[in-house]
Formats: C-alpha cells, sequence, structure tokens
C-alpha cells in the first residue's frame, strides 16, 4: 500500500513553494525557475501515475500505512489520474506563458505552487476530511492570487470570493460532519460502504449531509445562483492566474462533487432518494441557460468567458447528476476537456491585453489579422467550447447528450444540445468582432490613451507578434527557426520599447499594463489549441482510461 | 490503394487553404493554387468514378471516433455523384471568382479563396462521410468553413447575415442533426450509411414508431436548414449579401446541396425509403417541400433585386430535390437524384450571370435592366437558357429530373393520393418558374431602357406601368448628377492594363508593391494593394508606427492622417450607380460579342462552361455519367424493397 509518488504529487509543490521565499532571501527572480522544476517534475510524475493506472487500474497509497478507517489514503483511479495529468499540463502550459507574460513576484510563485499542490490533493485523496483540507489550502492560495492583481478592484473580488468560498467551504465541512456522525467514517471507500450498512440512504442525516456537500461543492464549481464569486475574481485577477484558476479551481471543484457522489454516496443513493439527483440536475441544468445568457451581454471578455464557465459547469455537473455510463465519462471529459479550453482562452486573452492592452468585445474589433495566430488558435478553441467537431468540446457534447438520452431525461438532452447555440451567441459575437468588425466602426471604444499606445512602442510589440504569427503559419517546419528570429524580434523590440519610453509612455504602460509579448506566449496558446482538436480524436482513449473507473462506481 | 482516394480529396483543398495563405503576397501564384487544388481534386474524384460505376467501393477508417463509431470517408455512388459535381464547378467558379474578385478589387481575397478551399473540403467530407457521425463533423465545418464567405464584406448587413447564418446552420447542424445522431445510434446501435436503411431501425420503427418518427424528423429537418426547407430558409435570401461566385458554387450547389444530400443520405441510407414511407414522415417531409416550392415560387415574384430573386429560386428547386426523395418509388428517387446536378449547372449559370452584371455595369436590380441585353447579350442569352431550364423546359436540365419526379408522383398517386398533389405542385410550380425568370430575360432583351414595364410586375398595376431609368426621368435627385456622369461606357470594364486611374488597377502577376520597404498585404490582409487604400484601412497606424519607431518625428502623423482623406475622397470618387449610363447601354457588335468584350473571359468562360453543362445534362444525361450513378444507386437502395400495390 505503499506508492510514495502520490504522496509526492502533492507533497513536491507544497514543499516547493516555500522555496521561492526562502531563496529568494538570497537571490532574485527565482520564483519562476523553481516552480518551473516543481512543475516539471509533477508532469513526470504524473505521467508516471497515469501510466500505472492504465495498466494495473486502481491503486492507493496509505499515508503513514495507517489502516482506512483512521489513517489516511490517497487513490489514483482513472479519473484522478486523468485530473492530475490535466493539473500538471495546465501548470506547465501556465508557466511556460509566464515566463515572460506573468508577474515576478517571489510570493506569487508561491502561492502557485501552494495552489498547484492543493489541487493535487482534492485531485487524488480518498478521504473526506482530507479533501476539505486541500479545499481550503486552495482557496486560500487562490484568494491570494486574485488579490495579487494589486488593484482595489481584485482586492474586492478576492475577499469576495473569500466571503462565498468559506461559506460554500464550511457547507460542506458541515456535511461531512453529519456524515461522519452518522457512520463513524471518513475514508471514501468505508463510507461508500458504511452508509448503506449502518443508517441507510434515506436517513435524514446522510439525505442532509448530501445536501450540506452539495451545495458546498457548487459553490465550488460556480453552479448558478453559486457562482457570484467567479466572474469578479476571474476578471480582476492577473492574466496568469485567471488562466490558471478558471481552467483548474472551478474544475477540481467539480470533480470533487462527483468523486463524492460516485464514491461516497453512490448511484444507490440517487436511486433511494430521487430528489437529490433531480434537484441537482435541475440546478446544473438552469446553470446552462443562465451562464450563457449572462455571458452574452458582457462587455468584457475575462468576463464573458467566466460566465461561459458557469454555463459548462452547469452542463458537467448535469452529467454527474444524471448517473449513467456516457453521462459521467462525457462529464468527465469535457471537465478535462473544458479546463484545457478555457486555459487557452485566458491565455489568449492574456497575449492580447499583452500587446494591446485591450479587454472588452468591442474593442478587440479586427484584432484577427493583427496577431492571427493567437486569434486563430483563440477562435479553433471557441469553436470547440460550442461543440464543433472534431476537438475535445464536441465528445464532450455527445457523450453527455448520449447519456441523457440514455437516462430517459428528454430535457436534460434538449437543453445539452441546444447549449449550442447558447454558446454560439457569445462565441460568436467574439468571432465576429475579431474578424470582420472594422476597427474605425467602434466609436469610442478605443481610448485615446489606446491609439497612443499603438503609435508608440505598442505598435513595436505588436509587429514582433505579428511576425512570429506570420512566421508559424506558414508551416510547423518553420516554427522553431522563426521561433529565434521572432524572439530576437522582441527583444530588440524591448530595447526600443525602453529607449522611447517617455513619461506619456509609461503613464500609459502602468494603465493599461501592456508588456512585449514573446513567441513562447503565442506558441502555448497556439499549442493549447491544436491539443484541443487532436484530443477531439481521443474518444477511444478516454474511454479506455476512464472505462475502469466508470465501471467500478456504476 | 485507391481506397485513400476519399481522404485524399478531402485533404487536398485542406492543405491548399494552408498554401493559398502562404501566397498572399502573391495574387497569381495564390490564384494558381486555387485552380490546381481544384484540378487535382477533381482529378482524384474522376479517377474514382469507373471503379463506382463498376460496383467498387472506396472506403477509407481512421478508426474509433466516438463510442465505437468509426471516422469512415467511403465512395460511393451517391457520395460520388455529389463530389464529382461539386469537385468539377469548383474548378469553373475558381475561374469566375478570379474576374469577379479582381474586377471589383475586393478586399481580403487570400481570405475568400482560402475560405472556399476550406468550404470545398468540408463538401467533399459531406459526400464521402461514411456515417451519421462522420458527416456531422463536416457539416459543422462547412458552417464554419463558409462563415467568413457570407460576413466577406464586413458591413453590418453582411455581419448581420453571417450572425443569421451561423445561427440557422448552426441549429439545424448543432442541435438537430446531432439530436437524431445520437437517437438514432440510441435506437439503432449502430450509424453506418447502409444502402436501403439500417436494418435495425426497421425493427424498431415496429415497436417505437414514434421515437423513430421524431429521430427521422429532427435529422430531415436538421439538413433540411442547409436545403432552404421552410421555415427555415431565411438565411438563404440574406447570405446574397455574399461575393456572387459565392452564391453560386456554395449556395446554389455546396452548401445548399449539402442539406439536400444530408436529406437524401438520411431518407435512403439511414431509414430506408420503406420505413420512411411507412412511419408516414417520407410524405410529410414532401409535403412540406411541396409548400416550400410554391411559397418561394411567389415570393421570387416579388423579388426586384436578381441575387434575392434567385436565392428564392434556389430554395423553391431544393424543395424539388426533398420532394422527390419523400415521393416513394424508383421514378420520384432518380428524377431528385438528377435534380442536384441538374440544378447546379443551371443555378450556377444563373448567379455567374447575375454576378457579371454586377460587375460590369453594377446593375442588381430587375427594375434596372431594362435592354441590358444589348450592353452584355452573351451573358443574358446563357441567362434565358439557364432559366428556361429552370422553368423546365424540354432540351434543358431541369426537364429530365422533373419529367421523372412527374412520373414518380403520379405512380404514388395510384396508391397514395398525396402523389397527385405532389405532382399537382410539381407543375405549378414550372408555370411560376416562368413567371418570375420571363420578366428578367423579356426586359433585359426586349424593353427599352426609356420605356419598359415597372418590375417586380406584380407589385404594380394589373397592365403595367411605365417607367424608364434613364438618368433624365430618374426623380431629379441633385445628389446623383456627379455619380451619372462619371460612369462613361470605358469606365464599365475592370481594366487590367495597369494603366488606369493610379494605383487603382494593377498587374497581378507581379509581387504586391513594396509600401516603404514593406509588402502591403503584410500589414494588411486585403490585396486591393494601392498604398493609399491599405493607409484608409488601418493601415495608419502601422505605418506611423514604423515611422515612429524609425524617426521619432511627429510630423510623420500628419502626412499618414492627409493620406487617410485622399483615399477617402478617393473611395467617392468609386462611388457605384446602377442602371444604364445617360444614352442607354451601348450595344455591342457582333464581333465585340463574339470577342467576349461585354466582360472579361475569366467570367465569360466559366458561364459558357456552366450553361453548356445545363443543356448536355438536359440533352444526354445518361452519357455524362450522372443517371448511370443515380441507376446504381436507386438499385442499391429499392433492392429488397416493394412498391406496396
Amino acid at each position: 500500500m505503499s506508492n510514495p509518488e502520490l504522496a509526492l504529487l502533492v507533497a513536491v509543490p507544497i514543499l516547493a513553494a516555500t522555496l521561492p521565499l526562502l531563496v529568494g532571501l538570497r537571490f532574485d527572480s527565482v520564483g519562476w525557475p523553481i516552480a518551473t522544476v516543481a512543475a516539471l517534475v509533477e508532469a513526470g510524475l504524473a505521467v508516471f501515475v497515469a501510466s500505472r493506472v492504465a495498466t494495473e487500474g486502481r491503486y492507493v497509497h496509505s499515508l503513514g500505512n495507517y489502516p482506512r478507517q483512521y489513517g489516511i489514503e490517497l487513490v489514483a483511479d482513472g479519473f484522478s489520474a486523468a485530473v492530475v495529468l490535466l493539473i500538471a499540463v495546465v501548470t506547465l502550459a501556465v508557466l511556460g506563458y509566464a515566463r515572460r507574460g506573468g508577474a515576478r513576484e517571489k510570493t506569487y510563485y508561491s502561492a502557485f505552487l501552494l495552489l498547484c499542490g492543493g489541487l493535487m490533493g482534492i485531485g487524488l485523496t480518498g478521504d473526506v476530511f482530507n479533501m476539505f483540507v486541500f479545499l481550503e489550502i486552495v482557496g486560500l492560495a487562490t484568494y491570494a492570487l486574485v488579490a495579487a492583481g494589486r488593484s482595489g478592484r481584485s482586492a474586492l473580488a478576492a475577499l469576495k470570493y473569500l466571503l462565498v468560498g468559506t461559506a460554500g467551504a464550511s457547507m460542506y465541512l458541515v456535511g461531512i460532519g453529519f456524515a461522519f456522525v452518522a457512520t463513524g467514517t471518513l475514508n471514501m471507500a468505508e463510507l461508500s460502504r458504511a452508509i448503506p450498512e449502518t443508517v441507510g440512504y434515506s436517513d435524514p442525516l446522510v439525505v442532509a449531509s448530501f445536501s450540506f456537500v452539495a451545495v458546498g461543492l457548487s459553490v465550488k464549481a460556480a453552479i448558478f445562483p453559486l457562482h457570484t464569486w467567479m466572474p469578479d475574481a476571474y476578471a480582476e485577477a492577473p492574466d496568469t492566474v485567471t488562466a490558471y484558476i478558471a481552467a483548474l479551481v472551478s474544475t477540481l471543484g467539480a470533480y470533487a462533487l462527483a468523486r463524492i457522489i460516485y464514491s461516497v454516496y453512490t448511484p444507490a443513493f440517487f436511486e433511494a432518494v430521487p430528489l437529490a439527483g433531480d434537484a441537482l440536475v435541475a440546478f446544473a441544468t438552469t446553470s446552462i441557460v443562465a451562464g450563457s445568457v449572462l455571458a452574452v451581454i458582457q462587455s468584457d471578455v475575462k468576463r464573458m468567458l467566466a460566465y461561459s464557465s458557469v454555463a459548462q459547469f452547469g452542463m458537467i455537473v448535469a452529467a454527474f447528476g444524471l448517473g449513467t455510463e456516457q453521462a459521467l465519462l462525457g462529464g468527465a471529459i469535457h471537465l478535462v476537456g473544458h479546463g484545457l479550453m478555457k486555459v487557452g482562452l485566458f491565455l489568449g486573452v492574456g497575449v492580447i491585453a499583452s500587446a494591446y492592452g485591450v479587454r472588452t468585445v468591442r474593442e478587440y474589433a479586427n484584432l484577427g489579422y493583427r496577431s492571427p495566430v493567437t486569434v486563430a488558435a483563440m477562435g479553433i478553441l471557441l469553436l470547440g467550447l460550442v461543440g464543433i467537431p472534431p476537438s475535445v468540446g464536441f465528445l464532450g457534447k455527445w457523450y453527455i447528450a448520449w447519456g441523457a438520452i440514455e437516462a430517459g431525461a428528454p430535457v436534460v438532452a434538449a437543453v445539452v444540445l441546444f447549449s449550442t447555440l447558447l454558446t454560439l451567441l457569445y462565441v460568436a459575437r467574439l468571432l465576429e468582432t475579431l474578424y470582420f468588425r472594422p476597427p474605425d466602426d467602434v466609436e469610442g471604444a478605443v481610448p485615446a490613451a489606446d491609439v497612443r499606445l499603438r503609435s508608440d512602442g505598442g505598435g513595436d510589440a505588436d509587429a514582433g507578434t505579428d511576425d512570429v504569427s506570420a512566421d508559424a503559419d506558414a508551416g510547423t517546419d518553420d516554427v522553431s527557426a522563426d521561433a529565434d528570429a521572432g524572439t530576437d524580434d522582441v527583444s530588440a523590440d524591448v530595447g526600443a520599447y525602453v529607449d522611447v519610453d517617455d513619461a506619456g509612455m509609461a503613464e500609459i504602460n502602468a494603465g493599461t499594463g501592456t508588456r512585449p509579448v514573446s513567441f513562447g506566449m503565442v506558441f502555448v496558446v497556439a499549442a493549447i489549441a491544436v491539443a484541443a482538436v487532436a484530443l477531439g480524436f481521443a474518444g477511444p482513449v478516454f474511454e479506455g482510461f476512464l472505462g475502469p473507473f466508470l465501471e467500478a462506481v456504476l | 490503394m485507391m481506397d485513400n482516394f476519399p481522404l485524399y480529396v478531402v485533404l487536398v483543398s485542406f492543405f491548399g487553404m494552408f498554401g493559398i495563405f502562404a501566397a498572399h503576397r502573391r495574387p497569381n501564384v495564390r490564384e494558381a493554387v486555387t485552380v490546381v487544388v481544384a484540378l487535382a481534386k477533381f482529378g482524384l474524384v474522376a479517377s474514382m468514378v469507373p471503379g463506382v460505376l463498376a460496383g467498387k467501393t472506396y472506403v477509407f477508417s481512421a478508426g474509433e471516433f466516438v463510442a465505437g463509431i468509426e471516422f469512415v470517408l467511403r465512395a460511393d455512388p451517391l457520395g460520388t455523384l455529389f463530389a464529382s459535381l461539386a469537385s468539377l464547378l469548383w474548378i469553373v467558379t475558381s475561374f469566375y471568382s478570379i474576374g469577379y474578385m479582381r474586377g471589383l478589387d475586393e478586399h481580403s481575397q487570400t481570405r475568400y479563396f482560402a475560405s472556399f478551399a476550406a468550404s470545398l473540403s468540408a463538401t467533399m467530407g459531406i459526400a464521402f462521410a461514411g456515417n451519421l457521425v462522420t458527416i456531422f463533423v463536416f457539416y459543422e465545418l462547412l458552417s464554419i468553413a463558409t462563415y467568413p464567405l457570407v460576413a466577406h464584406d464586413g458591413t453590418d448587413e453582411a455581419r448581420s447575415a453571417g450572425r443569421k447564418y451561423l445561427a440557422y446552420t448552426m441549429f439545424g447542424g448543432g442541435v438537430l442533426v446531432l439530436a437524431g445522431t445520437v437517437l438514432v445510434f440510441f435506437l439503432a446501435g449502430t450509424v453506418t450509411f447502409t444502402p436501403g436503411g439500417i436494418e435495425g431501425l426497421a425493427d424498431v420503427a415496429n415497436s417505437n414508431e414514434s421515437a423513430v418518427q421524431l429521430a427521422y424528423l429532427l435529422l430531415a429537418v436538421g439538413f433540411g436548414v442547409k436545403a432552404g426547407l421552410m421555415p427555415l430558409h431565411q438565411w438563404l435570401p440574406t447570405a446574397m449579401v455574399a461575393p456572387t461566385p459565392v452564391s453560386g458554387l456554395l449556395h446554389a450547389v455546396a452548401v445548399v446541396k449539402s442539406g439536400a444530400f444530408g436529406v437524401a443520405r438520411v431518407t435512403l441510407y439511414v431509414f430506408g425509403p420503406e420505413v420512411a414511407y411507412r412511419i408516414g414522415m417520407g410524405v410529410a417531409i414532401s409535403t412540406l417541400a411541396a409548400f416550400t416550392l410554391l411559397a418561394a415560387s411567389f415570393i421570387a415574384l416579388r423579388k426586384d433585386h436578381l441575387k434575392q430573386r434567385l436565392a428564392y429560386s434556389t430554395v423553391s428547386q431544393l424543395s424539388y430535390i426533398v420532394l422527390g426523395l419523400g415521393i416513394f418509388g424508383p421514378y420520384g428517387l432518380i428524377g431528385a437524384l438528377l435534380h442536384i446536378p441538374a440544378h447546379a449547372f443551371m443555378k450556377l449559370t444563373l448567379f455567374f450571370c447575375a454576378g457579371a452584371a454586377h460587375v460590369e455595369t453594377h446593375t442588381d436590380h430587375i427594375s434596372e435592366m431594362a435592354g441590358i441585353g444589348k450592353r452584355m447579350p452573351v451573358v443574358f442569352g446563357a441567362f434565358a437558357l439557364a432559366a428556361a431550364g429552370m422553368a423546365g423546359i424540354p432540351l434543358f436540365a431541369g426537364f429530365v429530373s422533373k419529367y421523372y419526379m412527374l412520373i414518380g408522383a403520379a405512380e404514388m398517386g395510384t396508391f397514395a393520393p398525396v402523389g397527385y398533389y405532389l405532382a399537382g405542385a410539381l407543375l405549378v410550380s414550372g408555370v411560376l418558374n416562368i413567371a418570375y425568370f420571363w420578366p428578367v430575360v423579356y426586359t433585359a432583351f426586349f424593353e427599352a431602357e426609356d420605356d419598359h414595364d415597372a418590375k417586380p410586375l406584380v407589385d404594380h398595376r394589373p397592365g403595367g406601368e411605365r417607367r424608364s431609368t434613364l438618368a433624365v426621368t430618374d426623380g431629379g435627385d441633385p445628389g446623383d448628377e456627379d455619380a451619372d456622369a462619371d460612369i462613361g461606357p470605358t469606365d464599365l470594364r475592370p481594366d487590367f492594363s495597369g494603366s488606369g486611374s493610379p494605383g487603382e488597377r494593377r498587374d497581378y502577376s507581379e509581387p504586391a508593391p513594396l509600401v516603404e520597404g514593406k509588402y502591403a498585404v503584410d500589414a494588411n490582409p486585403s490585396d486591393h494593394t494601392t498604398p493609399e487604400e491599405d493607409t484608409r484601412d488601418g493601415g495608419e497606424d502601422r505605418d506611423e508606427a514604423r515611422n515612429g519607431s524609425e524617426g521619432r518625428n511627429g510630423a510623420e502623423a500628419h502626412t499618414a492622417a492627409e493620406e487617410a482623406d485622399t483615399a477617402h475622397e478617393m473611395d467617392d470618387y468609386d462611388a457605384h450607380h446602377e442602371g444604364p449610363p445617360p444614352g442607354g447601354w451601348r450595344r455591342l457588335s457582333a464581333a465585340e460579342a463574339f470577342r467576349g468584350e461585354e466582360t472579361t473571359w475569366f467570367m465569360l468562360g466559366p458561364i459558357l462552361v456552366a450553361v453548356t453543362g445545363a443543356v448536355l445534362v438536359g440533352i444526354i444525361p445518361y452519357e455524362l455519367g450522372f443517371l448511370e450513378l443515380i441507376e446504381l444507386i436507386v438499385e442499391g437502395v429499392l433492392s429488397g424493397t416493394e412498391v406496396p400495390a
């Protein structure tokens, strides 16, 4: 029962989180290298775990070799391995972007690694109280990172998230408290056995415990109407933070919900208490519609994508609530796929904000021709979000729709299918602006500061991007060659940029936070888009990987 | 070895798209890429035709895609019919596109040609898809690939058309077709196209008829959206804002036919004609189609904008195909399938003619076309021939297919009276076709600019009102004066010699001119290439940025702004005016007409090829291979089914 790689997956980032602060006492700029080394170790461990799961199936690690009745277990099965892989990949991608595009502070990387460790913990733990601990680690690290935006608005957003998030976590704690009172254990596997044996599914204590847990985790997964913390937190956090938390934090919240439903209460609970499952599905379905509609009316792109997450998590949780094999598979695929697509999209937003300092849909006018690769990658990801095949977004939608029909829930099936159109509402709006709205058409949207920006250093920076992008377009073979050229360009531009930086420029710079775009930043976004399309062909892989898990829980 | 050909057919223009992007600096190379790719695509398809006629099926499988469903491309007779038609007409349209886009100095031509290539890739995928999931993948990709073409102009109108287009087609695809696909998979456990229908589905139809009915409706209406089936046809007339070659190939051949083709696949290869008839849905869809074809014809009567009228004609003609598919029995099917190529050739001709008139004379409305036959005799002659075919006059393409459908409908009438009504709808529609096409031909050749009937005829007093389109009596709006005066006969032809107004035309065989050491297309991806125009399109920021980084001179900004002003003035100068020039259309002599001087050969050639095709399909459909393929399809589909007595 000793498989230390599971413990290491959680421990490495948490221990590494102390290093930027400690080493930082002596050296500057150590945050990024330390975080990257930790992320590479994590990626290696994650691949190792995933390959072990693929060959051996589920396996556990008991911390301190205590028996599971009162010890803590870390569990690797198909579902958790998939999520761990996602965390590792997204961490690497965000760090790849953050080398040029991220913050420089050491504390930032400490919080980042802490967050990574907490997420790994949620993904792997087999103990409901331990999961609460990791939820809190994730929560605290996220509050700190959101507040790293260093503006009043981001502080407010962090505070809002803190209040709502803590309330959610407390609900979860109350819920598992009830379960503990009913059964006397906190281990998931033990609980799933003890609940029917000791008190039965329809015992008020169990039903109450499920309700608290479900509501608490729905806050984390940002299900309408418990989503209110999310748009503010996403919109006000720094771009790298947004990308990271949008891809992972709510994802792990939804993962925790699925894990609790299937590994603790089990589908038999839904059969005994149909109202529980129905209510969950009803809220989730409402979330799909409400999130999409709210997304359409946003002017800020990050806020729009945040509401889009509300809708997408609605779809995922609805799938988990349906409880058929296909729906659960679809939910798991969409969980991973959505995380991947959102990290790409938010990083793309970051690239554009870096290059042009624009953040609203209107100001995106015609950018499709100024940053062709970034915008094309974003376009592909957006279409993936709509569920256009071949993309990982389509895979998720297909299995969820099929699961809904299989479960005899035509309303859910109809909403999931109509969500195509709902998603299209805001996706088409953004795509149209990016490619077909002439920039001079946008009255008053590009503020005077931006005009100056574009005619000065900002223009140089984006000229650099365009060069990189245009060349990357020409063919993958050229990319590596052009990469150097592109980077040189950019660094040359950086020099020029500083030279021309008169007082006015510096002011604009501080105001909009623009900085030169590196090849790496664009490359990360493009690579994620390619991955999202490639995963669209990976249906059988997902099926094979998650199959044993599905069989075990259903 | 040839089993991979369906894949190559799809990929050739997909990779061609990247070639087109790569060649964006050299328009002639870029267009050469388009033409070469089009030829290669047609070559690949054509090389499969003999094998398919001999009964072979080329199957490429990429392995499992979702849930035990493979990603399959297979060239069977029906797919080959559609693929050969679309790839053949793409060649024709490519040449026409060159003439049209250059004639109008359109912007973003690289995007245009690239999207066109991508659209054709998706169309081939639809043609060769071996199951419902694969066809869904390409159906969605086609919606995406054609969106840039619809929204090409970037004006409010074009963008709104693009939105509408996406909304309608995504509703049809991502919602209805996907729902139907999932339902069929759930009911039958497979979605593979099988001639004569998926076997399991027939059994399910006995036990759970309403579920099968629902699945058929979802799929047929879902594909019907692209085929312009009412009441989901609205996107098509709106999409006419796209450049005319797009309207021609995509909105008369590739996209709308994908819809009709999808209905054919669903009816013949998923449910099978027998099940479709038994569950009552085939007839229901046919009835909807009959309503559509009559209603669309009536609407077409009232449209003054020629492309709008053609769009409603497309809606109407596509419903012939859908109607024919619902007619139970071999003749209805043959007629429906033959109407796919027949309508393609005719409608392509009509759109090409409308586009030629737009490029040469900026005339879009029928009410402005009195006497235009003098100016463009060959173009409107071709228009008249194709229009005759549309109405189903013998010796033209439309007659053969309609004749088959009429026989089929009458035959069906012997056991289901609804067949007679369908036949009646077809006959009435023929009359309506004449009613909305004849005025165009009539006004072009037999009416005078200063004395003609007010168009559209149905909007005015019975017996007609006399009108004149000449400048003298156009209402005397003072704003029109100089615009009228600017258009002389010499302005009516695009001039590729490079001697026109400065920077307006250029020699396309050379790379784009360098502007301050850089290619204008790099700063601004349109290629109307004049420095002034480049500046106008937001390029000034870029120029300014570049100047600024070199010289850091504030005065540069003023220069750029002045340049921009000049550009806007030039744009005003180019303002277009519809209708004949003062004094009426110039009459081309026979020699001039023979030399193709009414327009460029880039446009005239494709028109002549398309109209020749329309005539040949009417005279020798069997020799062209189309009818032979169709008989093969119908044979395969109907083997084993019996016509109820």
